[in-house]
């Protein structure tokens, strides 16, 4: 692994170099009021950068203990919640930062998105409604989050999926850019009638339309009769006439006959609100220029409304566009939020997810994981901590140059979290000796550095573990590998039991656990128990189940204690049966009707690790 | 105008431009008027306030409510239809405040003053958000925005900060139960366990050598502290130096006339490292959790003897225990002044106020009765008289006289009612009750602070529009005596305690009984009388093809069961739609058809008409009873087919149980015929379109006319 170079001799310069950094460092605030000119300041520092990095905060992200992502998750089910989380929760800020390192320095970027769900069209989106955790809003109240600015002048947007949506919702005309090729079946006769017709008609209106142009202007009554009898509408300064069409047959015959006229006219689809296309819209222009010219003109209106639909999703779009890699601290969750919100709604499965997002984001980089390989360090999971830890046992000066221009100090700037990730991920690009040029120059270099795309995913939820240094052993439990099927989740206990207390209340109870095994506790009512031999699990869900249930797990049993397997876990989650208690979500597993075809799927054993310290902080609720 | 938030005019008035233009003419017109801000309260000024609230409620005549939530609705088609039945009603309104938040709550005490003639007003504000101050059990607290709700405060410059930052906190009664409940099974434990430390008394396993050093390094420092402090009891306590170490992680300081060791700075597993020391090794020394207002502080301290180690404990205990029920106490926070509205016994005012009682019920006394009988119930038991003004406005014959055919949203009622107040302009024509308002020291007899949307105003609004309301139906308070309570005023009687259940069919409930009647007839000649609706006539079909438009789906199904078989396509979102029936029989008929078409793969059932409405496979359809299922269930997704196979329908078709065997020996034969029929039927139609005319549908009539435009355009 790499050289650990203990460097506690340097630990008051590197203190130094930190309390530096405890100073405020100034980061963009975007709102819609600056959204256009700092969107063109951040595509340019998007250009000249290697990495961007990225900090979501979002309005709650686990309801009860249990909906967390825990060590005893297999990455589907670590998913799954990610995935309920990102469908129910909104972001309200997200931080964007380009930045480049050369040696220690770092020069950064930083910008700080707010953002809000607003229903700039009326039609129902970007999302209907969304959850709060009181206990994050007030956590963000903390830090000086202005709510007021963030939900009157907070950017809007919406996904790739729902952009298609609403351009259909909008009913707004659709300009046919390229000529149509001819249609490849022959006409049918009322084809032919149809098309005599519209030809028929569009003449003797544009014939009208120069006419007049040409003579004195005419009185008002003899204008609008003339709209009456001819149809003929105004389009901008324009003369335009509605052809109704049925079907997009007829579309393209308007289209092609239009084609052959094509000197002048120009050709609008009118679509419905069902997605189908109503009328052709022909707008009749002056000569060649005025063509030519009302074309830039449609052109620059839909960019114009593509731009307001997308909002801060041209962000994101810009991140995609560049293939620059994305620095996150937490990825799973960051991305399945990012993947819900702006591109489309999430799979059902990981593999799907996974194969989705890297269309997007080819390069993602987890600061989690990195940390990992320094060092099993399941508990080092908050950016502090690490920066803490590589402080304390590597030289890994790092120097930050943060160009924003300076923000008037008041209170707390947010979105500092953006810049301690390209901190702690500099240092660690340091102390692992990746260079950026490598990270950017070769796609198999960054997949053999990250054991490649998916697993540094599924590795953030800690059940990928590197070999055990010698050195740190003393820091972390050991862990040591358990497969899902020796888990059994054990509830029905009293309440305000401890791991302990229940492991000494089993222990006594049955033969079986005379093996070795271990308890912990998911929430307050239910405990998991892992044996380290093989097939006692299976051993126990049929005594428990058996009529020659004897001795005190008898008297346990009656007292209510049910088991279930990990399948019933895996199940309960798969069917998003999320309740407050995770017993209450084993219960209605058990009385939901089993699905044949997801248990088929995935028969694939699993194994996660095992950690003897897993427990679940109720503090951090 | 606050049925703005209330749903079923929400809808309309956020699409179109709000009505702001009386507001600014007021103002314009009310130039010298004393304007000040009402009362806004938050957790800085909630107990000074709560103690001036109790005297204003104790003598008001009646008290008028507001509020403001994070949202209406949870769903689209959770808003209001009208194919809702009365049940489903309630659930709609159970599931809206059992989702969103109250941010603000207004309370707006009215006041008699016979000398002055004059009702005096104290309009509130308070802020209100349900912050976490007591960890109940594992679920944290959360709730629902709706996005066009939260933009819609934001238009009317909501202060959200003022609500997160400071808003007041609460705890229901069923929580405060809770909470003491726990806090005794604590005690409980500890006295069992004759241990009074909050955490657990096992034994740290020393496995780390980090731990090992650590526990001696601390016993020693502790011995010495130990014996320093006995040397210099006997030498009289002079030495300071010692008691203060480098790093301030231990500070001597006196606990309770005794002197101890302050612990900071360490983690908890290493506190409880100490403990662990102290209690294995040093008979003398004890170690204390204190809780301050803020933060806790561990203590290792000095004891004399056995005994007076027993007392401390005690000590400590009786104030854990003190401090722990001061918290609860504080932390019922807001739902104090909805227990003072309650044991006063008062009348309450509201204005379609439905929604804004279940909100009550759900915060501040526990979670909403699965029926609308029982919630009922429990509602007349807290608040024995509530009035509500929409109620009373198109009630009464006066008052709809007064108001003109205008609608009776409350800021219209408001500004049609009392336009002196809304306008500041004297109108000569008719005379006005007097509302003088209070606010702290400020007085002012023609105040409008303006201030829509603020739940304060608008309860302030409320109650205008009420006293007005009473003095037009004959009530005149100069002759109503003080002790008398308003709320078993003769006049009032036949609109005590009548909510609309929903506004939007006129469907009022009875707080009393619990019965549920229709406004009767003709009581409001702007809205329009609808029909009885039977529910068994009504299938429930989801799932088809998002194209798939109400006149296409009743044509199919018109086709099928015959042209007069569908009265009613109604969407409910564009995912599904109620098919309202002639006749109860076709229900049964329409699902088993369903079933069977499904079942076989032949080619008559793909030419068969219906299959246009089972195209995609994953068209589902019920009876009405689902639909009641489906509403009660928790889940909220946006598109409804989304919701039922949340809720976890797997079955395609609900066959009705009891006509299932019946109506499958009556018809098995007859299926075929069915299918024939319609296929023959079918070749009509195409012959002859004329057949849809006749129907009774205004979307069939649409979409012929849209037939006919277009075919007369291409004519041309």
């Amino acid at each position: 692994m790499v050289a650990l170079i203990r460097s506690r001799l340097f630990c008051t310069k590197i203190s130094q170099n930190n309390n530096q950094h405890r100073l405020q460092w100034s980061v963009k605030q975007v709102t819609k009021s600056n959204f256009n000119e700092s969107l063109q300041e951040f595509r340019s520092h998007l250009s000249s950068s290697d990495f961007v990095a990225i900090s979501l905060q979002n309005t709650g992200s686990f309801s009860s203990a249990w909906h967390r992502v825990s060590s005893f998750d297999t990455p589907e089910i670590a998913y799954l919640k990610a995935r309920r989380a990102a469908e129910r929760f909104q972001i309200l800020q997200f931080a964007v930062c380009p930045f480049t390192i050369s040696g220690s320095k770092v020069t950064a970027h930083p910008y700080n998105f707010h953002l809000f769900p607003r229903d700039e069209f009326s039609i129902g989106m970007p999302s209907f409604s969304f959850s709060c955790q009181t206990s994050y809003l007030t956590a963000m109240a903390q830090q000086g989050f202005d709510f007021n600015a963030c939900i009157y002048d907070g950017i809007s947007y919406l996904s790739r999926a729902q952009e298609l949506v609403a351009k259909v919702k909008l009913g707004n005309p659709i300009g046919v850019h390229d000529v149509m090729k001819p249609s490849s079946t022959p006409p049918s006769v009322a084809d032919t009638i149809f098309v005599e017709r519209v030809k028929l008609r569009i003449k003797n209106w544009k014939k009208a339309c120069t006419d007049s142009s040409g003579r004195m202007k005419d009185e008002a009554l003899i204008k609008s009769l003339r709209k009456l009898v001819l149809g003929s509408e105004q389009y901008g300064s324009r003369p335009c006439m509605t052809i109704d069409v049925c079907s997009e047959r007829q579309v393209q015959l308007v289209l092609e006959m239009l084609a052959e006229f094509s000197d002048d006219l120009v050709a609008l689809k009118i679509p419905t609100k069902g997605g189908g296309i109503q009328a052709v819209r022909v707008v009749l222009t002056d000569s060649k220029d005025d063509k030519s010219l009302f074309e830039r003109e449609l052109q620059n209106v839909e960019e114009d409304q593509n731009k307001k639909i997308r909002g801060f999703r041209e962000v994101i779009d810009l991140i995609s566009a560049s293939q620059k890699p994305v620095v996150s601290h937490n990825s799973l969750n960051d991305f399945s939020v990012i993947h819900s919100k702006f591109i489309s709604p999430l799979p059902f499965n990981m593999d799907e997810f996974l194969i989705s997002l890297r269309s997007v984001f080819p390069h993602i980089l987890d600061v989690n994981h990195l940390m990992k390989r320094i060092g099993p360090l399941e508990n080092v999971t908050s950016i502090p901590a690490a920066i803490a830890y590589l402080k304390n046992r590597f030289f890994a000066p790092i120097d930050m140059e943060v160009y924003q221009r300076a923000f008037l100090n008041e209170g707390k700037v947010q979105g500092q979290t953006v810049l301690r990730i390209c901190h702690l991920f500099a240092k660690l690009c340091y102390v692992l000796r990746i260079t950026p040029g490598a990270i950017q120059s070769s796609d198999d270099n960054v997949t053999s550095l990250l054991d490649g795309y998916g697993n540094a995913i599924k590795s953030c939820f800690g059940n990928s573990h590197e070999s055990v240094d010698g050195g740190i052993r003393i820091w972390t439990k050991s862990p040591r590998k358990v497969g899902c099927e020796d888990l059994v989740f054990l509830w029905g206990f009293r309440d305000r039991l401890s791991a302990g207390m229940l492991k000494s209340l089993l222990q006594g109870s049955h033969d079986i656990f005379s093996e070795e095994f271990d308890v912990c506790l998911v929430d307050k009512s239910c405990a998991i128990v892992a044996f380290m031999q093989p097939n006692l699990s299976q051993t126990l869900l049929d005594i428990m189940n058996s009529e020659g249930i004897s001795g005190s797990l008898r008297e346990l049993v009656s007292e209510g204690l049910r088991a279930a397997g990990y399948e019933t876990y895996k199940k309960a989650c798969s069917l998003g049966l999320w309740e407050v208690d995770l017993a209450s979500s084993l219960e209605k597993a058990f009385a939901a009707p089993d699905c044949s075809s997801q248990s088929v799927s995935e028969t694939k054993p699993s194994e996660i690790y095992w950690c003897s310290d897993l427990m679940i902080n109720f503090d951090d609720l | 105008m606050n049925a703005a938030k209330k749903w079923p005019e929400r809808a309309l008035i956020l699409s179109r431009v709000l009505p702001r233009a009386f507001s600014t003419t007021a103002t314009n017109a009310s130039a010298p008027s004393p304007t000040f801000p009402l009362k806004h309260v938050t957790r800085s000024n909630f107990d000074s306030t709560l103690v001036e609230l109790r005297s204003h409620v104790r003598a008001a005549d009646f008290v008028a409510i507001d509020m403001e939530m994070t949202g209406v609705t949870s769903a689209p088609w959770r808003e209001s239809f009208e194919f809702d039945r009365f049940d489903i009603r309630y659930l709609k309104v159970k599931d809206s405040a059992e989702k969103f938040a109250v941010l603000q709550f207004g309370v707006c005490p009215f006041h008699w003053d016979s000398l002055k003639k004059s009702f005096i007003a104290h309009p509130h504000n308070f802020f209100v958000f349900p912050r976490q101050d007591i960890p109940l059990d594992g679920s944290s607290y959360e709730f629902l925005c709706q996005t066009t709700s939260m933009d819609f405060l934001a238009k009317y410059q909501f202060d959200f900060n003022a609500c997160i930052y400071e808003g007041i906190s609460y705890l229901s009664r069923r929580q405060e139960d809770e909470a003491r409940r726990q806090l005794k099974s604590r005690n409980e434990v500890r006295l069992t366990n004759s241990s009074y430390d909050l955490r657990q008394t096992v034994d740290v396993p020393l496995v780390r050598v980090s731990d090992i050093l650590f526990t001696e390094r601390m016993k020693k420092r502790l011995s010495e502290w130990h014996d320093n402090l006995l040397q210099n009891r006997s030498g009289g306590y002079h030495d300071q130096g010692v008691s203060i170490d480098i790093n301030q992680q231990f500070q001597t300081v006196f606990f309770k006339m005794r002197p101890a060791l302050s612990l900071n700075g360490f983690t908890s597993h290493q506190l409880s490292l100490i403990r662990m020391v102290t209690r294995k090794h040093f008979e003398d020394l004890a170690y204390v959790r204190f809780n301050s207002e803020s933060s806790s502080q561990e203590l290792v301290v000095y004891t004399d003897s056995e005994n007076d180690k027993h007392r401390l404990m005690e000590e400590v205990k009786n104030e854990h225990q003190g401090s722990a029920e001061m918290k609860i106490n504080a932390a019922v926070g807001f739902r104090h002044v909805i227990d003072l509205l309650s044991s006063e016994n008062k009348l309450i005012v509201g204005h379609n106020c439905i929604l804004d009682i279940a909100h009550i019920h759900n915060k501040f006394l526990g979670p909403l009765a699965s029926t609308a009988e029982e919630f009922v119930a429990c509602v007349n038991k807290y608040f024995p008289y509530i009035i509500d003004t929409k109620i009373l406005l198109n009630a009464e014959h006066t008052l709809r006289q007064r108001m003109r055919k205008k609608s009776t949203s409350l800021s219209s009622a408001f500004s049609v009612l009392c336009p002196e107040i809304a306008g500041g302009s004297k109108s000569p024509s008719q005379p006005c009750v007097q509302v003088e308002v209070h606010v702290d020291d400020m007085r002012s007899s023609n105040w409008n602070s303006g201030a829509k949307h603020e739940a304060g105003y608008d309860a302030f609004m409320t109650g205008c529009v009420f006293a007005q309301a009473c003095s037009h139906i004959g009530i005149d308070f100069q002759l109503h005596s003080p002790s008398e309570n308003l709320g078993q005023n003769e006049k009032l009687q036949k609109h005590m305690n009548l909510l609309y259940l929903s506004w939007i069919n006129g469907d009022i409930i009875d707080l009393r009984t619990g019965n549920s009647t229709a406004e009767f007839l003709g009581s409001n000649m702007i809205r329009k009388w609808f029909p009885k609706i039977s529910f068994e006539n009504i299938v429930l079909i989801w799932g088809f093809p998002s194209k798939l438009k109400g006149s296409v789906i009743k044509e199919c199904i018109c086709k099928t069961l015959g042209s007069f078989s569908v009265t009613k396509v109604y969407h409910l979102d564009q995912t599904a739609v109620f098919v309202q029936f002639s006749k109860a029989e076709l229900v049964s008929e329409f699902l088993i058809l369903k079933e069977t078409l499904e079942q076989s793969n032949d080619a008559i059932s793909v030419l068969h008409p219906l299959s246009k409405l089972l195209e995609g496979g994953n068209t589902h359809a019920a009876s009405y009873e689902t639909y009641k299922d489906i509403c009660a269930s928790p889940v909220s997704k946006v598109f409804f087919a989304d919701q039922a196979e949340a809720v976890g329908i797997k079955w395609k078709t609900e066959l009705l149980a009891s006509n299932i065997n019946k109506s499958h020996l009556e018809n098995a034969p007859d299926t075929a015929e069915v299918v024939d029929k319609s296929k023959t039927k079918k070749a009509e139609d195409v012959v002859n379109d004329s057949s849809t005319e006749n129907l009774p549908c205004d979307k069939i009539l649409d979409s012929f006319l849209k037939v006919t435009k277009s075919v007369r355009t291409t004519n041309v």
